[in-house]
């Protein structure tokens, strides 16, 4: 069941970004530097407590999206505004202080986890490196984390080789959540799952959605399941986001070529009665 | 877990073998430095359970050796005085009794009438101790060079690479006979022979610092790194939490294939005279006349085969559990 | 082919380093040649001077080093003061004679290593397969120098084989059918023993190339489409192993120079490695520098031939280096 969120005239948006440019170089063997241009001009804004879906086929862009929205990477021009503060130019440090804040969720929880550590170093990293908190407080909040994300509490001394992969999202889920984050970005953070898996992980986002008043930003190549979770889609193309705007509308109305393609790649059963269910 | 069971042997095996050299001074029957001019160039001592007249002995004996009648090199058993073969006697001079010793050389004697056996006790712990400082030093530089150069990228990186590439372009080897025949005759034999080590250990960096800088290349792009760096991780805390241990196994496989190689270092360049190693023991048998006429000479080189044997046999196991940890993660990656 | 180029632009830049530093080293080091001169009281300082000053070594060390450049572009590599002669031809025919050896054995140790190393890969883990690992890898732990030893042992023990040398005394006065004789006569020691300590770790290598290849989907795909399983491993696990392979190959040419010094040195053969040691325990400044100069060109060039042979062998690294 998605939450219809109301977007109040007045609201600021929690994200905005601004022609959003990211260059790579590469340096071939001949020796000739070349470039690759990522992202082309991204423009796209999202709403707080809503979740907006990023659509696009592989190559286009969406995971150095994610990565400079997270303060993973620089990006070579343009602007990313964070409740009002800008921060794609920042320097180290301060990106530091901002990255706790937006939080991301990645495609492949194996290797998202670090297979020698255990379940209780994992969740306690990020309030390990925030400083402030004493060891009973991070007990605390591990055990908390857990029961929020459906996990039992007694997989801390377990090591996240042996979790399932529904298991080890859900992990990650809640490590993200630890640091308690205004932004969550999922990566294609279901496509690595199985259907039944995908369903209960989808239904546990809502879920903390609804109680937390997260923010989600969605990336993936499915746009099945961009109808089913998000607020609004954002199709990207070639490093550009090509249409943005509702659900339902990009689905019945779409403007773009892309748009149209990746709607006519959808399997016609998927897009029937909704997946999600109690 | 097969394989864990046959890390755990090898590294018993390793351990027994050198916890006998550490233990030098509890299982050489000699000091390594006295030299018995009775007896130069003396052959191993047969040890017998049944005398000439055929009685059987509870106690193992040798027959004292005299020369035989004519010759000056050559001895034989002289039957009308043997002596019993004494387990935990008291020794020479040290503060521990010898083992199986009784005054009599059972691995024969070298040119000054120096018994074999404790030179080759202690003679091992000065060879052992070269290989383990020379590895280290090239693993610990190694590690150090590869993770800048893996981690930073950039200039460091290209720069980093091509040093390597011209350190492991050298021919060091004659170098380093180079270094040893220039040394300075007043610096003491061991301190000469551990600026060699060092100097063996510093350029030998090139090829771990390789194998690091592959791992480092890896391990940073892996999510779990990109996570914590969104958790406000420092590049110091990733490297030491995440990307260095990555390196272990690297390291570990490393440092196996490289002490036996330092020992042999070793034993081309020796270490002077009088303190034994296993090097002095072999290079006198450079001049092969010496191995003819006294085959004993060569049990030196015999004895270093299980500890080689034992490194083989652990790198080759660790080599095998780092492959199969991956695979491991991977197979349990894709059930849900 | 402006990767190649690349290449070989690197391999020549790493060859003026290390002449450079070879040169720096050498002539930075305590003492000369002439020092056991200067020992001699009958030796008149002056003639000391003089023999210096003829050789070029009392003119500062960037001159002399462009100076011995500029010889070099002449074909010519300086003069031995041991040997009182060019350094080149002499460092020709040693460099020759260990060519010799090792060209054989590593040729010897690769015919080997290929056919032993796949058929143990195929069977691996049965009996044959865990025989022949162990077997080799008793050989590896052996020092060479032990193996060297118990070979001449048994060449003298037994007479059958020459204890040394690379020929007889009356060489000359030999037909040339004896003369080849017996150089191969005098080869066999070095060789066996050259080929027993390279072939273990060859052996191994090749076994672990190939035992890779065989666990790829793509050979279960082959071998259901019906293809014999004879030509599976050799026409199509085999070229796929290559890569590995052909790198440890141009590790085995760029060591051709500097593998059997050992060897040469304990079975007094005349080749170039006993030529260097003397040369540098004597000072003998410039069969040193050309002699490391020439091992280091068949390393570097090994490892130059091996990137081309990759190249050429290899789809994947032409794709890549012509994407760009």
């Amino acid at each position: 069941m998605k939450v219809e969120a109301t977007i109040g005239k007045n609201m600021q948006p929690l994200l905005r970004v601004e022609n959003l440019v990211k260059r790579y170089a590469k340096r071939s063997l001949a020796g000739t530097p070349e470039e690759f241009l990522a992202l082309d001009g991204v423009c796209l804004t999202v709403f707080p407590g809503t979740t907006l879906a990023v659509v696009g086929e592989s190559g286009s862009g969406k995971s150095t999206l994610a990565a400079c929205l997270a303060c993973l990477e620089s990006p070579t021009a343009g602007s990313i505004w964070f409740e009002g503060r800008e921060i794609a130019k920042l320097e180290e440090r301060a990106s530091r202080q901002i990255r706790p804040q937006i939080q991301v969720i990645f495609q492949d929880p194996a290797s998202s986890l670090n297979p020698r550590w255990r379940v209780m170093e994992v969740l306690a990293e990020p309030l390990i490196l925030q400083r402030k908190f004493t060891r009973e407080e991070i007990d605390r909040r591990i055990s908390s984390l857990l029961e929020r994300v459906g996990l039992s509490p007694d997989i801390v001394e377990r090591s996240p080789t042996e979790l399932s992969g529904g298991q080890r999202q859900r992990l990650a889920i809640a490590r993200a959540l630890a640091l308690e984050p205004k932004l969550l970005i999922l990566d294609e953070a279901l496509s690595a799952l199985d259907c039944s898996v995908q369903a209960q992980i989808a239904n546990l986002l809502v879920e903390l959605q609804g109680s937390l008043g997260m923010t989600y930003l969605f990336i993936t190549h499915d746009l099945a399941m961009a109808a089913q979770l998000a607020d609004e889609i954002a199709v990207m193309d070639r490093g550009r986001i090509v249409e943005q705007g509702r659900a339902q509308k990009i689905l019945k109305q779409p403007e773009q070529e892309t748009t149209r393609q990746l709607l006519a790649a959808v399997p016609r059963l998927t897009l029937a009665p909704p997946l999600l269910e109690q | 877990m097969k394989m864990q069971r046959a890390l755990t042997r090898w590294l018993l095996a390793l351990g027994a073998l050198h916890g006998t050299v550490v233990c030098a001074g509890f299982f050489a029957p000699y000091d390594p430095a006295v030299q018995d001019r009775k007896y130069p160039y003396l052959p191993p001592m047969r040890v017998h359970l049944v005398d000439t007249q055929g009685h059987l002995h509870a106690r193992p004996f040798v027959y004292q050796p005299k020369l035989r009648v004519g010759s000056f090199d050559e001895y034989e058993e002289d039957i009308t005085d043997s002596r019993p073969v004494k387990f935990l006697p008291s020794g020479d001079y040290y503060r521990l009794f010898g083992f199986l010793s009784c005054r009599r050389y059972l691995l024969g004697t070298d040119a000054y009438g120096r018994d074999q056996l404790s030179r080759l006790l202690f003679g091992g712990q000065v060879s052992l101790v070269a290989g383990l400082l020379g590895a280290g030093i090239t693993l610990f530089i190694g590690l150090c060079i590869g993770a800048v150069a893996g981690y930073f990228g950039g200039w460091r990186d290209t720069l980093l690479m091509r040093l390597a590439e011209l350190f492991m372009a050298l021919p060091w080897l004659y170098l380093l006979f180079a270094i040893r025949a220039f040394l300075p005759l007043a610096v003491s034999p061991l301190k000469a022979f551990f600026l060699i080590i060092v100097v063996i250990g510093t350029v030998g960096w090139a090829r771990p610092a390789r194998l690091v800088r592959g791992v480092v290349l890896s391990a940073k792009e892996r999510d779990f790194v990109r996570a914590a760096r969104g958790f406000g991780a420092t590049n110091g805390y990733l490297l030491r939490r995440h990307i260095l241990p990555e390196t272990s196994s690297v390291l570990l496989t490393q440092a196996a294939i490289l002490i036996p190689q330092y020992v042999l270092a070793e034993i081309g360049f020796g270490v002077p005279e009088p303190v034994p190693s296993w090097g002095n023991l072999l290079s006198s048998l450079q001049q092969y006349s010496v191995l003819i006429s006294h085959w004993w000479m060569y049990l030196p080189a015999v004895a270093i085969v299980p500890f080689f044997l034992g490194y083989l046999g652990l790198a080759s196991s660790l080599h095998e559990r780092g492959a199969a940890y991956k695979i491991e993660s991977r197979i349990l990656g894709n059930l849900t | 082919m402006r990767y190649l180029l690349r290449r070989l632009g690197h391999a020549l830049l790493l060859l003026a380093g290390v002449s450079v530093l070879t040169f720096l080293f050498t002539a930075l080091a305590p003492g000369t040649y002439f020092d056991e001169m200067r020992m001699n009281p009958q030796i008149a300082p002056e003639t000391i001077a003089a023999l210096r000053a003829q050789y070029g070594l009392d003119k500062p060390l960037p001159l002399r080093y462009v100076s011995w450049l500029s010889s070099l572009v002449h074909g010519e590599m300086g003069f031995s003061f041991a040997y009182n002669s060019p350094v080149a031809p002499l460092l020709l025919v040693r460099a020759g004679n260990t060519l010799l050896l090792t060209i054989t054995s590593t040729l010897l140790a690769w015919a080997i290593a290929l056919p032993l190393g796949t058929w143990s890969a195929e069977r691996m883990g049965r009996v044959p397969d865990r025989l022949l690992s162990w077997g080799t890898a008793m050989l590896l732990v052996i020092p060479d120098l032990a193996l060297a030893l118990g070979l001449l042992v048994l060449a003298v023990r037994s007479g059958w084989f020459p204890t040394g040398g690379m020929a007889s005394v009356g060489f000359e006065t030999l037909s040339p059918f004896n003369k080849l004789r017996d150089v191969a006569l005098h080869m066999i020691l070095p060789v066996t023993a050259l080929v027993l300590s390279t072939l273990p770790l060859l052996f191994r290598h090749v076994r672990a190339a190939i035992a890779d290849i065989l666990d790829a989907p793509f050979l279960l795909a082959a071998l259901g489409h019906g293809i014999p399983k004879r030509t599976l491993l050799y026409r199509y696990a085999l070229p796929a192993a290559a890569n590995p392979l052909i790198s440890l190959f141009g590790f085995s040419i760029g060591m051709l120079l500097s593998g059997s010094l050992l060897i040469e040195v304990v079975m007094s053969w005349p080749g170039l490695g006993p030529l260097l040691l003397e040369a540098i325990l004597a000072r003998d400044l410039y069969v040193v520098i050309g002699g490391i100069l020439f091992s280091t060109f068949f390393l570097v060039g090994g490892n130059l031939f091996a990137d081309l042979l990759l190249y050429w062998a290899d789809p994947r690294i032409r794709t890549e280096s012509n994407a760009q």
